[in-house]
């Protein structure tokens, strides 16, 4: 133990550290509050976690510990840590309030964030340390490494920034306000007028297509016409509409359309992220998987 | 197409896959691969039946998903025997799928033509077949961890062939889980919710992220690994079906059928 070449049981233990230190997190600051660190705090965050990874990775020659943490044997635990986690959070029901105490608030629990992030400075380390080696046969580990930490940095700092609205509309008339997931009345800066709200059913009577055909107006002077429904939502001035319900009781007859507004800045880093990810595994289908032996 | 002409169709591809399955046995490649994929075609063709006659792709229920599990698993194996040439692989793959035609046949479960708005999209049909297909590999692998784990020994091809199932089995898994990422967007706003599908979903394609960095950091440890195979596995049917049954999901999951 702790002597060179470090392997896995010494980030089991470093690892079982994390947790400890979450747990005090936990009992003295309480759980985390994701809607903290909205912008400019999450650049100043984004920042500061680059600064860290990059002296990391500086100091790699002089610290054994970040030599070593950008090694497969690092990875095991960390990632045993976070699928346990994980798993438990799938047994235990997530509810916003009560439940089993910090384990049914499993994204604001300190711990499961601690180990989260361990996991993301890892896989930052090893994707830098095969980046700045650079030869084209690293492409397929640094497009896995990197993609999942630029999807998931960008979803977890930008989800304080992502805005989700509610906006009702009636039948020829433009609706500026919306309420928020708070329900406090927000002005989106678009306005939205439904022209006509169109529903098909199934024999049953379930809905088979309801849809929308709206203008929307924008403080710039802007009006956009379009058809929003389930799956395709109108996008307008960083707004994206989406179809979300209707007057029930009356179907087809519904003389009003309810819309969710969403704005998520971070998106296109999210994408970046996904679609790094989704070439990477298209590489560990074709160049990563081991060579196969044939008796 | 209906669900009645069901038993014919599975029949004939049942058969024709045994057939092929027998003369891996005794060698014969050329007939393995006419008999195997002429049941794979015959298999389909129900499924396209279906799909027409539904006027949808027949992913929405449980029944259906199983259909598709039954469809992949003999693709996969004749892919595993093309490369490997395993003389059992599609023994197992025939009898792994003639199970779930079995489940089929005998709880055929909810087929209506309805197919709510929300899974009316174009990224619904990539989505879970996807996933399917990458069922039936890691359901390969589990196969293999186990028979590993019962011999109390592996051979190199073995720890190889195992290796390429799981490699190949998360590329699928990963597809599956970002297609439902970028569905989601489209559909609800976001690409993540921690829906407990979703949880169970990150969960199992952590546990084979385990696996592939075990192997790398100890490729001596194959059984820990083999191991970690089974637990993922478990994962993964929770992730699939026994979500159904968890007391954490009721309520809460969009993706319940």
């Amino acid at each position: 133990m702790w002597t060179k070449p470090w392997n896995m049981r010494e980030g089991f233990l470093l690892g079982g550290g994390l947790l400890l230190v979450g747990l005090l997190l936990q009992v003295t600051l309480g759980p985390i509050d994701w809607s903290l660190p909205a912008w400019p705090v999450n650049l100043v965050l984004l920042i500061f976690l680059l600064v860290v990874i990059g002296v990391m990775y500086a100091l790699r020659r002089k610290v054994y510990a970040f030599e070593w943490m950008m090694h497969s044997g690092a990875a095991v635990p960390c990632l045993v840590y976070a699928a346990g986690l994980t798993v438990l959070m799938g047994l235990l029901p997530q509810v916003r309030m009560g439940g089993v105490p910090w384990l049914s608030q499993m994204l604001q629990f300190w711990p499961f964030v601690l180990i989260w992030t361990w996991m993301m400075v890892i896989s930052a380390l090893a994707a830098l340390n095969h980046l700045l080696r650079w030869k084209v046969k690293e492409i397929p580990f640094i497009l896995n490494h990197l993609g999942v930490v630029v999807a998931i940095v960008a979803a977890t700092l930008g989800s304080a920034d992502m805005q989700t609205l509610q906006l009702t509309a009636f039948t020829g008339e433009a609706e500026w306000r919306a309420v928020d997931e708070t329900g406090r009345m927000v002005e989106p800066g678009i306005a939205i007028e439904l022209r006509q709200f169109t529903m098909e059913e199934y024999p049953d009577h379930s809905p088979k297509r309801f849809a929308s055909d709206v203008t929307v107006y924008t403080k710039d002077g802007k009006n956009v016409s379009g058809i929003v429904e389930v799956n395709k939502p109108l996008k307008v001035n960083g707004w994206k509409i989406y179809q979300y319900g209707y007057d029930v009781m009356r179907g087809s007859n519904s003389s009003y359309s309810v819309f969710q507004l969403v704005r998520d800045p971070w998106i296109l880093w999210v994408y970046i992220g996904i679609f790094m990810m989704l070439a990477g595994a298209l590489c560990l289908m074709f160049f990563m998987a081991p060579k196969p032996v044939k008796s | 197409m209906s669900w009645d002409s069901f038993v014919w169709f599975a029949l004939g591809a049942v058969l024709l896959w045994a057939a092929g399955a027998f003369f891996a046995w005794k060698e014969r490649k050329a007939l393995v691969y006419v008999c195997t994929l002429a049941g794979i075609a015959v298999f389909f063709a129900f499924i396209l039946g279906m799909w027409i006659s539904l006027e949808r792709p027949p992913l929405r229920t449980m029944g259906e998903t199983r259909l598709w599990y039954s469809f992949f698993l003999p693709v996969a194996g004749i892919i595993v025997y093309s490369r490997w040439r395993y003389k059992w692989i599609l023994s197992f793959s025939t009898l792994l799928s003639l199970v779930f035609i079995c489940v089929n046949l005998f709880k055929p479960g909810i087929h209506s033509k309805s197919l709510m708005p929300a899974l009316q999209s174009p990224w619904f049909a990539p989505h879970v077949i996807v996933y399917m297909f990458s069922y039936a590999l890691l359901g390969a692998a589990t196969v293999m961890a186990i028979y590993m784990l019962i011999k109390k020994k592996s051979t190199e091809k073995e720890i190889n062939l195992t290796d390429n199932l799981v490699y190949v089995g998360l590329a699928f898994l990963t597809f599956g889980m970002l297609f439902g990422a970028l569905w989601a967007k489209e559909a609800w706003g976001t690409y993540w919710t921690w829906d407990p599908k979703e949880t169970w979903a990150a969960a199992t394609w952590l546990c084979y992220l385990v696996y592939l960095h075990l192997r790398k950091a100890k490729p001596g440890e194959w059984k820990f690994a083999c191991i970690i195979l089974l637990v993922s596995f478990v994962c993964l049917q929770i992730c699939w079906w026994g979500i159904n049954y968890l007391p954490s999901a009721q309520g809460l999951s969009v993706h319940t059928y």
